[in-house]
């Protein structure tokens, strides 16, 4: 069987413009980079769970909602 | 606003450090440019080059396995040592390690045609680690930075 392709997609720079942060607002709320919130915005780097708990928290959205797995 | 200064101060750190990367693989690469012209010298000069390298060295290695930035407090170092940082610097260090051995290898083979010094050979595996492990992070660093 052939492995699909996944991806971790996000909404966060679309609930960021919502909330209307910065990239460098939402990192200082999260305790992280602006570079590392950028990374995670583009789909550069996957988040931790930890993480990706923080920015929903910060983003007042459920985690779920957030993030899903795009294949 | 406490919060907001260290804030500022963990990317001022990071943007520093990405900055002072490949200056720092410079200097190394060229203290080996050194180290090889004057080979085997014996004077106090060359005693303190040595000595330096061997402090440089030491100190590049605790950077890429701590984050450096020594002098900030502790939150700003946790700050811009954040999880896409060690991730980053994770994976440097792991480039540097397969350098290191890619390099180990070629002076294996290299010593069927010619002879190495063990000084030499120490000088040339260190070098080829922490100069990959820094470029490697570098390059990391900048790309996020930009923008990924």
């Amino acid at each position: 069987m052939r492995a699909v392709a996944e991806r971790l997609a996000n909404r966060i720079k679309e609930k960021r413009a919502e909330l209307g942060l910065t990239q460098a607002e939402l990192a200082e709320r999260v305790g992280v980079t602006r570079k590392t919130v950028n990374t995670v915005e583009n789909g550069v780097f996957v988040p931790s769970a930890l993480l990706a708990l923080k920015l929903a928290e910060a983003l007042s959205v459920p985690v779920e909602e957030l993030f899903r797995i795009e294949r | 606003m406490a919060e907001q200064s260290d804030f500022e101060a963990a990317e001022r750190l990071s943007a520093r450090r990405t900055r002072m990367l490949p200056l720092l693989a410079i200097l190394l690469i060229t203290q080996q440019g050194a180290f090889f012209a004057n080979s085997g010298g014996d004077r106090i000069v060359d005693h303190v080059k040595v000595s330096a390298w061997l402090v440089m060295s030491a100190v590049i290695l605790l950077a890429l396995l701590t984050g450096g930035g020594w002098i900030y407090p502790k939150r700003v170092r946790n700050l811009a040592n954040d999880e896409a940082t060690q991730v980053n610097r994770l994976k440097a260090i792991r480039t540097g390690f397969v350098a290191a051995m890619v390099a180990c290898l070629a002076l294996y083979f290299l010593t069927f045609v010619e002879q190495v010094e063990v000084r030499e050979a120490i000088h040339i595996v260190t070098t080829a680690g922490l100069t990959a492990a820094l470029l490697s992070f570098a390059f990391m660093e900048r790309r996020d930075a930009r923008g990924g």
